[in-house]
């Protein structure tokens, strides 16, 4: 599907989303003009003006805390779920074969009455401004990192607890037995974005269609800023309606 | 408030048996509990069937029960040692007792599910976060077994004051511990945990009707251990114990209902997907069966017809109403998190639920647990017997 035609969308309107939407979007006051994508993701204005989802936009109307303010995003129409960048962060951040970081889910769109459409939708650790994992964590070994805004894993600390796994409303922990802690994506921080100042990471470098833009929400002249500062341009964050303020974002193209 | 006995009873007593019975039931304990060394030692990705998505498993559930079961013992010692009221006096040694017993077992659980729990001291003092529900639960929790303990061993060296004196700090932290284990549930919300607004004033009564069923059951046990009667004051504690408890299945028969309509319709319910699992899904045996039939409907019906004067079947509805609860536990823990993560989006093989069953190991070490408190339930009789307590 492509964006122009979402406003050519019959207006579902909000009978048709989960609960928990409904009332998540009922209480921001907006209004819709189209459901996106199989119910679940919501465009809240019309294509033309669209120029953000739900919680996601939150951050872009304030000043960023963190300098630089890493972030993702995720085109995510480009994905051909090759799953290098699965390969990619396994091999370079030693996670064990029984975790992963990043995975590339894939889904079952209904588009049409009788039509459905196939999309790989990558998912990974959202470093979320209002994160459940760091909130519930009793000894600080999940935490904010104050400068870049990454949710971090001091191991040393972790009493494996497993309460941030519980939480974590996207399946982003593991518990890795090698170290016997909690594990996570950290946005390569420890393995490539201290060396490469803030570059990239493993997975996005890895991606053959470039579907992983890793960015600065803080650098206007980041790919990844402009992506999402696109006028008219629709994004979306995961599960919008936890209020979990996620920093990674999705994008049709 | 407590008596002493004046003539130690000096008729042939069943002590050997007990002392036979405390060892039995720790032989089995230690069977049990070995296990968790084992999973220690191994790491409990070898041994526990948790896995990523499903990372609390059954171990939470005694830890959960006996905690709430301690408060609620702690509750109704308060009756009779912080409120003074007269008629539950009797029954204070025993119930502080129990419930010191109960939290160190419920401890001991949480302790054999960490997988480094020799890292909690250090780091829960050393890099406290009271941002989160788990670290003041801990915390509270280990401040009340030392306040119990002290309660207990003020009560034993018969120095009331002193004995009060815990009893009211305890009360105050265990209630504080209560009302944030509905912070704790609420903020796992994210996963489809119970976050209705229901929960505190539902834990509350539930650890009460525990407590009141411990009281009732453990009591009944006590007399038959000792092959001795129980003297009047006692019989009224537990009669005025008894009424407490069928108010109190009265109370979480209409939160089960509160369930059930959120089981049938969702939009009685903040987490439809979680309820429809517990009353119609694969947990409906668990449901109906455990939470409803053994917790509220068989108790209900047993103490109803006999009445609260038959103390065998109070105490036979009291151990139906601990299965039950113990069941109620295990469904609250585990059901929210069998809603698979992104089961919004059309996610393509992805289960309906997450699945999980427990280990054998899970299984040794949660029946190791109740052997455990069972011997320190023997344990505790015999030394209020030694130190000439009436109980
Ligand atoms: S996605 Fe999960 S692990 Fe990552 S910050 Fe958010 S809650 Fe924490
Ligand atoms: S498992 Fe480790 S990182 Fe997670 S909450 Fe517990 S202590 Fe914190
Ligand atoms: S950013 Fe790095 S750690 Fe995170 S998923 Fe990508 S490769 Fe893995």
């Amino acid at each position: 599907m492509k964006i122009t035609n979402l406003k050519n969308l019959k207006n579902e309107g909000t009978e048709n989303l989960p609960s928990k939407e409904r009332r998540c979007f009922l209480q921001l006051g907006l209004s819709i003009t189209g459901v996106f994508l199989g119910g679940t993701i919501l465009s809240l204005t019309s294509a033309h003006n669209a120029t953000g989802a739900l919680s996601g936009g939150k951050i872009l109307t304030t000043k960023s805390p963190y300098s630089p303010h890493y972030t993702m995003v995720i085109r995510e129409k480009h994905c051909i779920g090759c799953e290098k960048c699965m390969e990619a962060c396994r091999s370079t951040n030693k996670v064990p074969d029984d975790g992963f970081r990043t995975t590339v889910l894939e889904r079952s769109v209904p588009v049409a009455p009788d039509h459905r459409e196939r999309v790989f939708m990558p998912i990974l650790c959202n470093h979320c401004n209002n994160a459940p994992c760091v909130r519930v964590c009793p000894t600080r070994a999940t935490y904010k990192d104050t400068v870049n805004g990454i949710v971090q894993m001091n191991t040393d600390k972790c009493i494996g607890c497993k309460t941030c796994m519980t939480a974590c409303p996207y399946n982003a922990r593991y518990f890795d037995e090698a170290i016997r802690a909690v594990d996570k994506c950290n946005f390569c921080y420890n393995s490539k974005l201290k060396e490469s100042n803030g570059k990239t990471t493993a997975c996005a470098s890895a991606c053959p269609a470039n579907v992983r833009v890793f960015g600065d929400l803080t650098d206007p002249t980041s790919h990844a800023y402009k992506l999402i500062h696109t006028s008219g341009k629709v994004f979306w964050v995961l599960r919008p309606e936890l209020d979990t303020l996620p920093n990674v974002f999705y994008v049709e193209s | 408030m407590m008596t002493i006995e004046q003539n130690f009873d000096s008729k042939p007593s069943l002590l050997g048996t007990s002392e036979l019975l405390f060892t039995g039931l720790t032989l089995l304990s230690i069977i049990g509990l070995s296990f968790g060394l084992h999973s220690l030692l191994v790491g409990h990705h070898h041994t526990f069937g948790t896995t990523r998505e499903v990372p609390w498993g059954i171990l939470i559930t005694p830890y959960v029960f006996f905690a709430c079961l301690s408060t609620g013992l702690c509750i109704i010692s308060s009756l009779g040692q912080v409120f003074r009221i007269e008629i539950f006096q009797p029954i204070i040694p025993r119930t502080v007792f129990l419930s010191l017993a109960t939290m160190a077992t419920g401890l001991m659980c949480i302790t054999l599910e960490l997988e480094n729990p020799w890292r909690v001291g250090l780091n829960a003092l050393s890099s406290p976060h009271p941002a989160s529900n788990i670290w003041w639960k801990t915390t509270i929790y280990s401040l009340f077994l030392i306040f119990m303990l002290f309660n207990f061993l003020a009560l034993l060296v018969k120095n009331e004051k002193m004995a009060r004196f815990f009893a009211i700090i305890a009360f105050i932290t265990v209630t504080m511990g209560n009302l944030n284990m509905k912070s704790d549930m609420a903020l796992l919300g994210e996963r489809g945990f119970w976050n209705e607004n229901y929960m505190p004033l539902y834990f509350l009564s539930l650890s009460t009707l525990c407590g009141c069923a411990a009281v009732i059951l453990f009591t009944w046990a006590a007399k038959l251990l000792k092959g001795k009667p129980m003297n009047r004051a006692e019989e009224l504690a537990i009669q005025s114990t008894g009424r407490l408890f069928m108010v109190l299945l009265l109370a979480i028969a209409y939160f089960t209902g509160i369930k059930v309509m959120g089981g049938f319709f969702p939009e009685f319910t903040k987490n439809p997907e979680a309820m429809y699992n517990l009353v119609q899904g694969n947990f409906f045996l668990n449901f109906w069966i455990g939470e409803v039939g053994l917790a509220v409907v068989l108790p209900l019906i047993l103490i109803g017809v006999a009445g609260v004067q038959n103390r065998t079947t109070m105490a036979i509805a009291s151990i139906s109403c601990l299965v039950g609860s113990f069941v109620l536990f295990y469904d609250l823990v585990i059901v929210g998190q069998l809603i698979p993560h992104y089961y919004q989006y059309n996610v393509v093989d992805l289960p309906q639920y997450y699945p999980y069953s427990p280990s054998l190991h899970e299984i040794m070490i949660t029946t190791g647990a109740i052997f455990f408190f069972l011997a320190a339930f023997i344990f505790g009789e015999i030394v209020l017997k030694k130190m000439k307590i009436k109980s």
